[in-house]
């Protein structure tokens, strides 16, 4: 199955956006952007801390809905999800 | 017209379409790039999402403050000095309501909807921080 990261902002600028990955059945949320994020130490680095666990700022969303970080460990990805990964918002 | 664009809009159009019968008052919040010894603004939005909140905070907004009608546009892309970020406009029968649904909705856009800013400054570029640390307020 296939799944869609997209990282915006300072994330976006540093991993890059709209990666479609191929993942495994029960695949979860967490270890998909670790995976992904890894592939750049700057980026990996400024989503999670020295333990992997996200850090404090970081918003989830998955299909448009946001998620707790602490929550995302337990949470598996399905077939066409879309995961967003992005720094607080500074709109207006 | 709820909208997110790189496109600046007619403000006075806006104002026109927004006086209805009932209309008492209509409030402007025009958001602008300030010259913070910057060059440029650069703001990006996650769309798929955003504009649905907009519209969301509009619906609510209107409930809760009697208003007649809102307009939000943000705009994206690259602004200048002086340029039109974020352009409200709410028509209400009454004053209070205008200008507290005006205030209500530039609030919930900064406390939740993903947008992002980034100064293009003369001495680096610098991503604006949020001013709600896990934006999930709304």
């Amino acid at each position: 199955m296939t799944v869609k990261i997209r990282f915006f902002a300072r994330f976006r600028e540093l991993l890059g956006t709209d990666i479609v990955v191929a993942v495994p059945k029960n695949k979860g949320l967490s270890d998909l952007v670790k995976d992904v994020a890894g592939r750049n130490k700057e980026g990996y680095d400024a989503i999670f801390d020295e333990k992997g666990a996200f850090r404090e700022f970081v918003i989830l969303m998955q299909n448009g809905k946001r998620l707790e970080t602490s929550d995302a460990p337990e949470i598996k990805v399905a077939d066409g999800d879309e995961i967003a990964v992005f720094p607080p918002v500074a709109g207006g | 017209m709820i909208a997110i664009q790189t496109e600046d809009v007619d403000i006075g159009k806006l104002i026109t379409a927004a006086k209805q019968r009932g209309t008492g008052a209509i409030v402007v919040f025009d958001g602008i790039v300030r010259d913070d010894d910057i060059r440029e603004m650069e703001l990006e939005a996650y769309e798929e999402v955003a504009v649905p909140e907009l519209e969301k905070i509009a619906t609510e907004a209107k409930k809760t403050y009697n208003l007649l009608s809102v307009d939000i546009i943000h705009r994206i892309g690259r602004l200048a000095v002086g340029e039109n970020i974020l352009i409200i406009v709410v028509s209400a029968g009454h004053r209070e309501q205008a200008y507290g649904g005006s205030r209500f909705i530039i609030e919930a856009i900064k406390a939740g909807v993903p947008i992002w800013k980034k100064e293009l400054r003369k001495d680096g570029d610098r991503w604006v921080p949020g001013e709600h640390q896990h934006g999930c307020e709304t």
